[in-house]
């Protein structure tokens, strides 16, 4: 899978290229898509890291990724105390994480009293404050309501092994690096290169992540989530595994919002800390598949193509744009009905409206595949698919 | 640890004077002086009257079933368009205030039968699938709903040419003069609208009261909440009675989207489905999930504090989102003392 993802901009590339040009433009997400798709993908993976494992609804976990992302962009525009503007991406960074992991053990020591409903009203409540309280400190900007953007520094966040200047590349669509005549043959453009850049950080967060989960305290989230009580007694301190749970969890989300500041250089408050990006998290979680960490991410790749096929501007391509293209005018100057011509329809009925169609799609999972994309996947297989589909193949074989 | 960032950040963003507590000081005795008092008493009255009618369907759904509903912003704001399209259907220019108070009525009969109609709807086709499920899956279930609907009304509005986003201005047009004016007595003035609302608001608590206490649907919700099973044993059809309570429950938001239609403050928007269902939760939750007494004394508390602190930021602290943060601090901060809200049952909500 790692694979796949590491191959597709050039697979995209050729693709594009190709007859079938118009088509693949259409359907296919672009590079700078999939750079969104990694960044909240990893974000949908940590809040299925605390919810999906331990059964408790972090309706707050926006707070995380907006920390996050407010650190960088303050961070850059030097109004962290004793950090100025030139501080290194990769300490940002970290900082990011461990300040979304500091406010999670604050809210998460006195939420994890609570449980059930009353743990997701909680959370959502002081995502809410911090939301307010953002969106209108005027220390943040001078227009809190309209985001920060970063405008202390004009390079690009760079992203790499810190000391080893080769191993550095900076990310960012306008800032970013671009390599050529890597092995002699690989030229990447700056979105590509923000891509693999952003692709490695989410790898290694993703990494650990599945490394928590396998482990015995993995374990315990599950056992936690399956029958609290059980776990508790027979001697689990499950106060102290939630919260560690939660503060890991933090600390990857806010690692998230840093990524996603690098790449945008700005965020607002809708898309820091409203709960509804909390919301976001949850449907990807649910599409691609609850309590399985990699899911999320299917999850966000599948929704993501679908809005931006039916993108309102077609900027990568889309629906509108290819029927344009390839459909007769006749046809798209069809009345329907009353005057509505077929090219209004779609425009009226489609475009910019995918939140429709992934919300409809959201409740027949829900309803019919409440394990999402990857659980179904696993069920059928009988385990994860990385061991299910070799085994597979080999009793194919072996006839 | 966040309230104490806020609250230092606070006091550092009020206006720098020679000294800050003697400017306190003066604020405080200005805001308890008798007519502001009474002023701020009264639009916390009016603003709980909305939150009451806001929450009160959540609520009952709530303590029957035990279904955080939220698709329930949702359904005020489509009760909200379906009201504002009622009112500027069957108002014109000369109607009088009279005749504009008649379609008021209608208004919120046709929204409070469409909504019960919608909520009897979701409940007998999404909802019943999934009791069995954890109360996870209903919430995710009726977030999914919201989402639709709200996409919908999206689509529609635009369709008709008005802007999603913004305020639908011509509901507003159809309010009659005598709810616009002031009415001043002894220094106090009271705007014509908050009246209205408290009229409204009181007599919606006392027609669920009423419903709760003294008809036969409203003894198998209040045995219902205590224990389904017992009462499908007594044989009651309890799916009719959930299909009945959750219609009900809609209905009731349906009619709070129509009063809000009314007031420039909130209006007829499709954010509106956010920016009731927060609120909506704060009340149901300070109350207590599923008592109808706690949500009536809840609402009271927060329109208080949210009238109260908007004088504040008025007056004193120069912080736009005072009482909005001010608000989910009572939500977060009633949680921490009283888990289960002021009048909660302590097995309600998977504690």
């Amino acid at each position: 899978m790692v694979l796949a993802f590491a191959l597709y901009p050039g697979v995209y590339a050729l693709l594009a290229d190709s007859g079938l040009s118009t088509e693949v433009v259409a359907v296919l997400p672009r590079i700078e898509t999939l750079v969104v798709v990694l960044f909240f993908g990893l974000f949908a993976m940590s809040f299925d890291f605390i919810s999906g494992y331990t059964g408790y609804l972090s309706f707050g976990h926006a707070a995380f990724y907006g920390t996050g992302a407010y650190v960088v962009a303050l961070g850059a525009n030097g109004k962290l105390p004793a950090l100025g503007p030139e501080t290194p991406f990769m300490l940002l960074l970290v900082l990011a994480g461990v300040a979304a992991a500091v406010l999670a053990l604050a809210i998460g020591s006195v939420s994890f009293r609570l449980s059930g409903v009353y743990f997701a009203m909680i959370t959502l409540g002081f995502s809410q404050v911090l939301y307010v309280f953002v969106r209108d400190w005027d220390f943040v900007s001078s227009a809190p309501r309209d985001g920060v953007a970063v405008t202390g520094t004009l390079e690009g966040f760079r992203i790499g092994v810190p000391g080893v200047d080769g191993l550095n590349v900076a990310i960012g669509q306008l800032t970013g690096d671009s390599i050529e005549g890597l092995f002699g043959f690989i030229n990447l453009s700056p979105t590509e290169v923000s891509f693999y850049a952003i692709g490695a950080v989410v790898l290694v967060c993703y990494l650990a992540m599945q490394r928590l989960v396998h482990s015995p305290f993995g374990r315990t989230l599950i056992a936690i989530r399956e029958n609290e009580e059980r776990a508790r007694a027979i001697g689990y301190n499950t106060y102290a595994y939630k919260l560690g749970a939660f503060v890991a969890s933090g600390f990857f989300a806010g690692i998230a919002g840093a990524l996603f500041v690098g790449f945008r250089r700005s965020v607002t408050p809708e898309n820091g800390f409203y709960f509804l990006v909390a919301g976001d998290a949850l449907l990807v979680s649910i599409i691609g598949g609850f309590g399985t960490l990699a899911g999320p991410l299917y999850g966000e790749l599948f929704d993501a193509s679908v809005r931006e096929f039916l993108s309102k501007e077609g900027g990568g391509g889309g629906l509108l744009p290819y029927l344009r293209a390839n459909v007769g005018d006749a046809t798209l100057a069809t009345e329907l009905y009353n005057g509505l011509t077929v090219a209004e329809a779609i425009d009226t009925f489609l475009n910019g409206h995918a939140a429709l169609y992934v919300g409809l799609l959201f409740v027949l999972f829900v309803l019919y595949v409440p394990n999402g994309l990857l659980g179904t996947a696993r069920d059928r297989m009988d385990g994860t698919l990385a061991k299910a589909v070799p085994r597979r193949v080999r009793r194919w074989f072996d006839g | 640890m966040s309230a104490g960032v806020a609250l230092a950040s606070l006091a550092s963003l009020a206006p720098a004077g020679p000294s800050i507590p003697l400017q306190f000081a003066d604020a405080l005795i200005e805001f308890l002086s008798p007519t502001t008092l009474v002023d701020v008493i009264l639009r916390g009255i009016a603003e709980a009257s909305l939150y009451v009618m806001i929450a009160a369907g959540l609520t009952l759904v709530f303590g029957l079933m035990g279904v955080l509903n939220f698709a329930h912003g949702s359904l005020t704001m489509l009760g909200a368009y379906l009201g504002g399209l009622v009112l500027v259907v069957a108002v014109a220019q000369s109607t009088g205030g009279v005749g504009r108070l008649l379609a008021f009525g209608v208004a919120v009969v046709v929204a409070f039968g469409a909504l019960a109609a919608l909520g009897g709807g979701i409940e007998v086709g999404l909802v019943r699938p999934i009791y069995d499920r954890p109360p996870l899956y209903q919430i995710l279930l009726t977030f999914g709903v919201t989402l639709v609907l709200d996409e919908l009304a999206r689509i529609v509005v635009l369709f008709y040419g008005l802007q999603p986003t913004t305020v639908w201005q011509d509901v507003l047009g159809t309010k009659p003069v005598v709810l616009a004016e002031s009415v001043g007595a002894a220094g106090v003035s009271v705007s014509g609208l908050e009246l209205f609302q408290i009229l409204f608001g009181v007599a919606t608590v006392v027609g669920v009261h009423l419903f709760l206490t003294r008809t036969r649907y409203g003894l198998y919700v209040r045995a219902g909440g205590e224990d389904s099973e017992m009462l499908s044993a007594l044989g009651v059809d309890v799916n009719r009675v959930f299909t009945v309570v959750f219609a009900l429950g809609t209905g009731i938001a349906g009619a709070a989207g129509v009063l809000l239609a009314w007031d420039p403050s909130w209006g007829a928007s499709v954010p509106l489905a956010a920016e009731t269902l927060l609120p909506a939760f704060v009340v149901v939750i300070v109350g207590g999930l599923g008592t109808f007494r706690g949500t009536v004394v809840a609402a009271l508390i927060v329109g208080l504090v949210d009238s109260s602190m908007t004088w504040w930021f008025q007056n004193f602290v120069d912080f736009t989102g005072l009482p909005e943060m001010v608000v989910f601090l009572v939500l977060v901060i009633t949680l921490i003392v009283k888990p289960q809200g002021l009048y909660g049952v302590s097995e309600v909500g998977g504690h």
